[in-house]
């Protein structure tokens, strides 16, 4: 069943005019993004700082409001329900942050901030019920009962981020989004988060937006693999495919940067990319990752490329069109 | 009186101890770790939050917090450098000793533009003529590829990108050619694209300048790709040190087999749950006992004696 349709989604901030006197304008962050998510399933969004995929999974779940485009939750436009609808329909869509403390109020006992959506999305639950549902919730991430009365300055990253994703349970959502859930975790507690969303996933059929600039990670916990490069997606691929072989430069790059826990492999390797992303507010008119791209040729820089179906996957790239 | 090592280790660090002042009593970040770093070596320093591994970078530069205190020896080219007064300790910071934070933004002065952040360095410690340590300056900013050096010397650190900022920290750190780089998590905040040419660029300077570096991570695919040899730390302690390849081939500790089991990789079996250490790290160290015991699977009753750090390993369970 498609659980979260989106078309051509473009998200952009309002920013000042280029002159004091210009007006205001849109700055483009998400261009033309489209995908579907089944329920149950797993889209992992990888790409590098500034590449939007943050902005695109707070949209999906009208965080933020799309400049245009269409994000079609179990069929229906998000931007037709009324406020108070999509307010309920919230406990479906819920999201989980990268810095798992600052996500958590200081001054609110774990039990209380595991429980506040819940008088929003299901009003007229008594305080008993509340308090006995965040038990249930914190249980479920495997935290205690006594967790409930403590506040969040007494965890660990790796606990806080479990009372984040307890949070998102508590109105049995359908889809979380993740946005870097596990980037500020150490190591062996980054394992014991993404294991924990992949059991919960399996008990209660959940729907993950798994966004990570690791594609290592990204590779244990995703059916599908989308890769965002200055706001456009550049692959959009099922993972074994994916990590078989990604047809995008960009994503070779991605993959080829990764640093594998191997010294025979990773001594004598070489950077694959020479210089940086170019700037959101002048993005260049051909491929946006042209600048960068080993293998770019003269059209590269001048005429952008569509995103293309190649099998069951898509690509961006003048080079694959042969 | 403590003897200059006679093994030709431009670093010898030997029972270093880092203790802070709280108001809950004394934590001991540091406990007893001792190593040595030979000319032009790279050594890895890997452990996760409350290792001590940046405490041991800090103690050396004497950068400590004000509560905190650090005890055993520290020799350095044939000095003492625990105890040595600050001016003292400037001359060695500012001629043979450099460090790179893990946050470039937070450790250049935002007041300053870069090149003159870097020609300061010059001036004071090589007595060049402004003229000439800004030309210096501008030369090694473009030794680490910062496109257009000469103008983008006349900028101030909030114009660069993180990735940018990283590479001015490593022009100024190994401008006045430092004999021992003391690197923290240098590319921990940068994109994996970035990282891998900041990687390079550290490598490839390091060799130049013949900079041994001692770089403390937490990401051990990062420490594949630098060093010659690794030190893993837990709780404040030393669990074992090896050859990079002895070490990634075969791990002895079970802390180390751990966390090489938990640090996902691209061969990874698609799908598959990830290895996992059971528990969260331990911060601070002092325990009696093996500070990894509570975590650990191969736990016995012995393990509530420290072990002894032997053979390079502090185990009970390793067969010798």
């Amino acid at each position: 069943m498609t659980l979260l349709e989106v078309r051509h989604l473009e998200v952009g901030y309002e920013v000042a005019g280029a002159g004091v006197f210009q007006a205001r304008r849109v700055l483009p962050i998400v261009r033309d993004a489209s995908f579907t998510l089944q329920a149950g399933q797993t889209i992992g969004i990888v790409g590098e700082s500034g590449c939007g995929k943050s902005t695109l999974g707070r949209a999906l779940i009208r965080l933020i409001k799309p400049t245009s485009g269409q994000v079609l939750w179990q069929g229906q436009d998000m931007a037709a329900m009324p406020e108070a609808v999509l307010r309920r329909r919230r406990a479906e869509m819920q999201i989980i942050f990268q810095d798992p403390v600052a996500a958590l109020d200081p001054r609110m006992t774990l039990g209380r901030i595991v429980s506040r959506n819940l008088a929003t999305f299901e009003p007229g639950l008594s305080r008993a019920a509340l308090a006995a549902r965040a038990v249930e919730a914190l249980r479920l991430v495997g935290l205690s009962e006594d967790f409930a009365a403590r506040y969040p300055m007494e965890l660990s990253g790796g606990q806080a981020q479990r009372v984040g994703i307890a949070r998102a349970l508590i109105g049995g959502p359908r889809m979380i989004v993740c946005d870097e859930p596990v980037s500020a975790l150490d190591v062996s507690i980054q394992a014991q988060v993404v294991n924990l969303l992949m059991d919960l996933q399996a008990q209660m059929g959940l729907a993950l937006v798994f966004i990570s600039h690791n594609l290592a990670v990204v590779r244990h916990i995703s059916q599908q693999i989308m890769v965002m490069c200055l706001g456009r997606v550049v692959e959009l691929a099922p993972r074994d495919a994916f990590y078989a072989r990604p047809l995008h430069p960009y994503a070779q790059a991605l993959m080829a940067a990764v640093p594998e826990p191997d010294p025979v492999r990773e001594k004598g390797r070489r950077a694959v990319l020479e210089g940086e992303l170019p700037s959101v507010l002048n993005p260049p008119a051909g491929c946006v990752f042209a600048s960068r791209c080993p293998v770019a040729v003269a059209r590269c820089h001048v005429e952008r490329p569509e995103l293309r179906d190649f099998g069951r996957r898509q690509a961006a790239c003048h080079l694959l069109e042969g | 009186m403590p003897l200059t090592p006679m093994n030709g280790s431009l670093l010898s660090v030997q029972g270093l101890t880092v203790r802070f002042h709280l108001a809950q009593g004394e934590m001991t970040a540091v406990d007893g770790v001792s190593f040595d770093v030979a000319p032009g070596e790279v050594l890895g320093i890997v452990g996760e939050s409350g290792s001590g591994k940046s405490q041991i970078l800090f103690a050396l530069m004497g950068l400590l917090a004000v509560n905190g205190r650090a005890t055993g020896q520290v020799w350095f080219q044939g000095q003492e450098l625990l105890g040595l007064p600050s001016a003292g300790l400037d001359r060695v910071r500012g001629v043979s000793l450099s460090m790179i934070f893990q946050d470039p933004m937070t450790s250049l002065n935002p007041y300053m533009r870069v090149g003159d952040q870097l020609a300061e360095g010059l001036i004071v410690h090589q007595g060049l003529s402004r003229a000439d340590a800004f030309r210096a300056a501008v030369s090694m900013l473009d030794r680490v590829r910062i496109p257009d050096a000469a103008r983008q010397a006349r900028r101030y650190p909030h114009e660069f990108s993180g990735g940018m900022r990283q590479r001015v920290m490593i022009a100024m750190a190994l401008l006045v050619r430092p004999a021992l780089l003391l690197a923290d998590e240098p590319t921990t905040a940068l994109d994996v694209t970035i990282q891998a040419q900041v990687l390079d660029l550290m490598a490839e300077l390091g060799r130049e300048t013949g900079t041994a570096i001692v770089l403390v991570t937490h990401d051990l695919g990062v420490v594949a790709r630098m060093c010659d040899r690794v030190m893993v730390l837990y709780g404040g302690r030393k669990m074992e040190e090896a050859g990079a390849e002895a070490l990634f081939a075969g791990p002895r500790h079970p802390y180390s087999q751990g966390l090489l089991a938990a640090t996902p990789r691209l061969s990874d079996a698609l799908g598959a749950r990830m290895g996992v250490i059971p528990g969260m790290p331990k911060s601070g160290g002092a325990g009696p006992g093996c500070p990894f015991a509570p975590r650990c699977g191969m736990r016995v009753a012995a393990c509530d004696v420290q072990p002894v750090f032997q053979d390079g390993v502090a185990c009970h369970r390793v067969v010798r």
